[in-house]
């Protein structure tokens, strides 16, 4: 008793090292059920504690765990992650599923509801399955809307399954269409452009599992994009212009001078999920920008950072939300779908995420947006880049962003790309 | 895992390593430390571990042969010619071992570099001089070498401890006085690690993201600045963080920096700056040449191959020779001609020693010769020109965001800040500062891919 007490006297640093690390630890150990499901854990490298710290990144707080209603927080902390932008597959699940239970009420919602349940268990006892998860919540939710997307529904009944039944992934296109309509309809107004392009075939379970941004529309969206007639203007061209964009965006207002014209909405690790709610530091929102001022012009470029995240549907069926709560907010303006920049070839023969075929994956997917009236699509990667189709290694430092003197080619391409009617 | 800010050393490794090592009995400790060191290196370094492990019973066999010999050397003249044969002869080796290696690294594979090679062949090296010189007072048994070799605290990045400062084969006793020292250490270390060197990292990679070409020159001053502070936190952290792990298991705390900023001149701050590097290079190579006590000429040459030396052991580019050469230079100026001066007037010293330190540490940074060019173009605009593309607004939107790293920082290279932290490093409010230093960092370590220590790769 003696020597407890005088080991005590003399190691307060350790006793409250020790004590503060296991009270974390039991609060990652107790939120790891519900509210930190979403966060990966190894806990051979590392402690319980970690999650509790990761979970702050994504809005998510210690005390959300002693909330009487687990469901509400878990439905409170997936809005937050949505917003950053950063679901990861399992809280992707929980995400589709609050909004599935919450959202319909019709029968199939039920079914929804309660393959929701079923996700949930399935998600704290393995976290292994985390593209079940994803997959799942999908089928959850559009099958609600419409009978199910083939695969993903089909998916979701079995999460043993390694890969999709073959007949069910070609029954896909089809239905998605209907519940694309279904959606429409639900979520906004009707003057959404027509003769969007509809997906070749849905990304497979492997392609998700693996962060294969799969190239589901081909190319056809960028051919029938370059088909426009683009004629070259000059700089007072941008005075009315709008840029969003990520760190790449940040170079491109720092070393050109276009930011004397264009305003700039752009911040490091920007991405398509944070684009609308994100308050830019001393600008406020997009929404508030387009409130303030009318643009005639909208260019954005973003996509980098989310390379990692969602299939290429997840990330297309944002991108398509936002140009049009964009088009919906600012009518008159064109809008300038850029394409992502992409990686030199040492970086895209090193990164199983950050690669130029993820890139150009989602780039044939977001050039099927335009419609060569009031949106546009252009490809910067015509001017930077080699014979291969990689960033000229020249032009970089760090395999990914433009080196601040050749931001110039940038603006030149913008310069070479102006719409005029 | 051979990082010390790991997640997986700091919560895996160390925890489990320091429960095994607290409750077996003291004379068992020795072997499971060396065990545990194994096990750290061969998780890091699963192939090349046989480097370590031949260079290590090499000069175990060498050193054991002098040791032997030298009661005998005593009484016959001959022997102690034997002895210093032998020594030369492991010299050779260990010197080839670390140059065969190293070129290796540089011209074919840098993957190659098996960790920590150059503190570990250092350590062989002053383990065999100390050996001959008959300054290893107690008997070197094959554990204890092996031990001090391979210890995980030291065998990647140093500090490069002594052998006697071992005091191998005798008891160490873990007190809780010792555990609760060491521990603050550690965490002391991991905070300026993480919470400042890793910060102003994300600096530099930003300068060299834009282009030095397109740099304005008060933001060419300021990554010379941050760097400089990156540095020094990043290595002195380490080194906190390796000594607190030492002290833990009951060793005597190595000191390897002491405030160089608050230096006034270029040879007091590398006495100050990587002390243990400094004392080896004076023990084992100034000194023999002859020192300072010798014409100023022969004085110049000791400096100038000191130097050089220094320069290539940092690294293979041709920049570490400009570094070390230019820093020797400095150096041979103080003794000869100016040093008295600086410490006459001790601000001068001050200003002289804080301009060119960071200008040598821009050299030390940037490996590739034309980039060096276009950097110290930039900082020296009458010499570099106008720059492409320069963003005048970049150096108060880089103030802006990273001043909060730049004050804590120069707070921290003033000696009184820390002596403070020394006197009240018993108060419960200190405490709890430290406690949430640690939290702090484990957040910061937990949500970002971490730097791997500059170090490392020697």
């Amino acid at each position: 008793m003696k020597k407890i007490r005088e080991f005590i006297r003399k190691c307060p640093f350790f006793l409250l090292l020790v004590s503060t690390g296991v009270v974390l630890s039991l609060l990652g150990l107790g939120g790891k059920n519900n509210v930190y499901a979403g966060q990966e854990y190894n806990p051979l490298t590392e402690p319980a504690a970690s999650v509790v710290f990761t979970a702050l990144n994504d809005g998510i707080y210690p005390w959300q765990i002693f909330s009487e209603e687990s469901r509400s927080v878990m439905a409170e902390a997936e809005s937050t992650k949505e917003e950053s932008g950063e679901t990861t597959p399992a809280a992707g699940a929980a995400e589709e599923n609050s909004e599935g239970s919450a959202e319909e009420s019709m029968a199939a919602g039920e079914e929804g509801a309660e393959g929701a349940a079923g996700r949930d268990d399935g998600d704290g006892e393995d976290s292994d399955m985390p593209a079940e998860g994803e997959d799942g919540g999908e089928g959850i939710e559009e099958g609600s809307g419409a009978a199910g997307t083939g695969t993903q529904a089909g998916e979701a009944d079995s999460t043993e399954e390694d890969s999709p039944a073959s007949e069910e992934n070609e029954a896909a296109p089809d239905t998605q269409e209907d519940a694309e309509d279904d959606e429409n309809v639900s979520s906004s107004e009707s003057d959404i452009p027509k003769g969007r392009l509809e997906p070749l075939r849905a990304s497979t379970h492997e392609e998700y599992i693996n962060h294969i941004s799969a190239d589901i529309y081909g190319d056809a969206g960028v051919k029938r994009a370059a088909e426009y007639g683009f004629v070259r203007v000059d700089e007072s061209y941008f005075d009315d212009a709008l840029f969003i964009g990520d760190s790449r965006t940040v170079g491109l207002r720092d070393y050109t001078d276009l930011s004397d014209h264009a305003d700039f909405y752009s911040e490091t690790s920007l991405t398509i999920y944070k684009v609308l709610e994100e308050s830019f530091k001393g600008k406020g929102t997009v929404t508030s920008a387009l409130e303030r001022k009318d643009y005639g012009k909208i260019y954005i470029m973003v996509g980098i950072n989310e390379l990692g995240t969602g299939t290429t549907e997840d990330f297309m069926k944002k991108y398509t939300e936002v140009i049009d709560t964009l088009h919906e907010l600012e009518p008159e303006a064109k809008i300038f779908i850029q394409g992502i920049m992409r990686v030199t070839g040492k970086k895209h023969n090193s990164d199983p995420i950050y690669n130029n075929n993820n890139i150009n994956a989602r780039n044939n997917a977001i050039a099927t947006l335009a419609d060569n009236e009031q949106i546009f699509y252009i490809d910067v990667n015509e001017v930077v880049c080699d014979e291969e189709g990689n960033l000229n290694a020249e032009y970089t430092f760090d395999q990914l962003h433009l080196l601040g003197a050749y931001d110039e080619l940038w603006k030149e391409f913008l310069l070479n790309h102006g719409v005029i009617e | 895992m051979v990082s010390f800010s790991s997640l997986e050393f700091m919560f895996r490794f160390l925890p489990v390593f320091l429960i095994i090592y607290y409750l077996v009995p003291s004379k068992y400790r020795e072997t499971v430390f060396l065990a545990g060191s194994l096990v750290f290196y061969a998780v890091g370094e699963p192939v090349l571990i046989l480097v370590l492990l031949f260079a290590t019973a090499l000069n175990y066999y060498y050193g054991r042969k002098v040791w032997e010999l030298k009661a005998e050397a005593l009484r016959h003249g001959w022997v102690e010619k034997k002895r210093k044969s032998y020594t030369g002869q492991i010299l050779l080796l260990d010197v080839a071992i670390l140059v065969f290696f190293k070129c290796f690294a540089a011209f074919v594979d840098s993957a190659l570099l098996p960790l920590g090679i150059s503190f570990y062949t250092f350590k062989m090296i002053s383990f065999q001089i100390d050996i001959l010189r008959g300054e290893i007072s107690e008997e070197p048994k094959v554990k204890n070498v092996a031990l001090y070799f391979t210890m995980f605290p030291q065998v990647v990045s140093g500090p490069i401890m002594r052998y006697d400062e071992g005091t191998f084969g005798r008891e160490k006793s873990c007190s809780p006085e010792k555990l609760e020292d060491g521990l603050k250490y550690f965490v002391l270390g991991l905070g300026m690690k993480v919470l400042l060197a890793d910060r102003l990292a994300i600096l530099w990679n930003d300068l060299q993201m834009i282009g030095f070409q397109s740099i304005s020159t008060p933001l060419a001053w300021l990554g010379a600045a941050g760097y400089s502070l990156r540095l020094y936190f990043d290595f002195w952290g380490y080194s906190l963080m390796a000594s607190g792990i030492l002290v833990m298991l009951g060793y005597e705390f190595v000191e390897n920096f002491d405030h160089p900023y608050a230096a006034k001149s270029i040879s007091e701050f590398y006495r100050r700056w990587h002390i243990t590097l400094g004392s080896w290079f004076r023990d084992y190579i100034y000194i023999p040449l002859g020192g300072s006590r010798c014409s100023s000429k022969r004085l110049a040459l000791n400096l100038a191959l000191v130097w050089v030396l220094t320069g290539i052991w940092h690294g293979s580019g041709f920049n570490f020779v400009i570094w070390g050469v230019s820093l020797g230079g400095l150096i041979i100026m103080e003794k000869l001609v100016y040093g008295k001066y600086l410490h006459k007037f001790p601000w001068a010293g001050n200003l002289y020693v804080l301009i060119l330190i960071p200008l040598t540490w821009v050299v030390f940074a940037i490996t590739d010769l034309k980039q060096l060019g276009i950097y110290f173009g930039r900082l020296f605009p009458l010499i570099g020109g106008e720059g492409i593309m320069v963003n005048r607004q970049d150096f108060a939107n880089y103030t802006r965001n990273y001043s909060v790293y730049f004050i804590m920082g120069i707070l921290l290279c003033f000696p009184c800040v820390f002596r403070f932290y020394e006197k009240h490093k018993k108060n419960p409010l200190m405490i709890l500062f430290l406690t949430g230093v640690f939290w702090l960092s484990v957040y910061y370590v937990s949500s970002s891919a971490i730097n791997p220590f500059m170090y490392l790769n020697f």
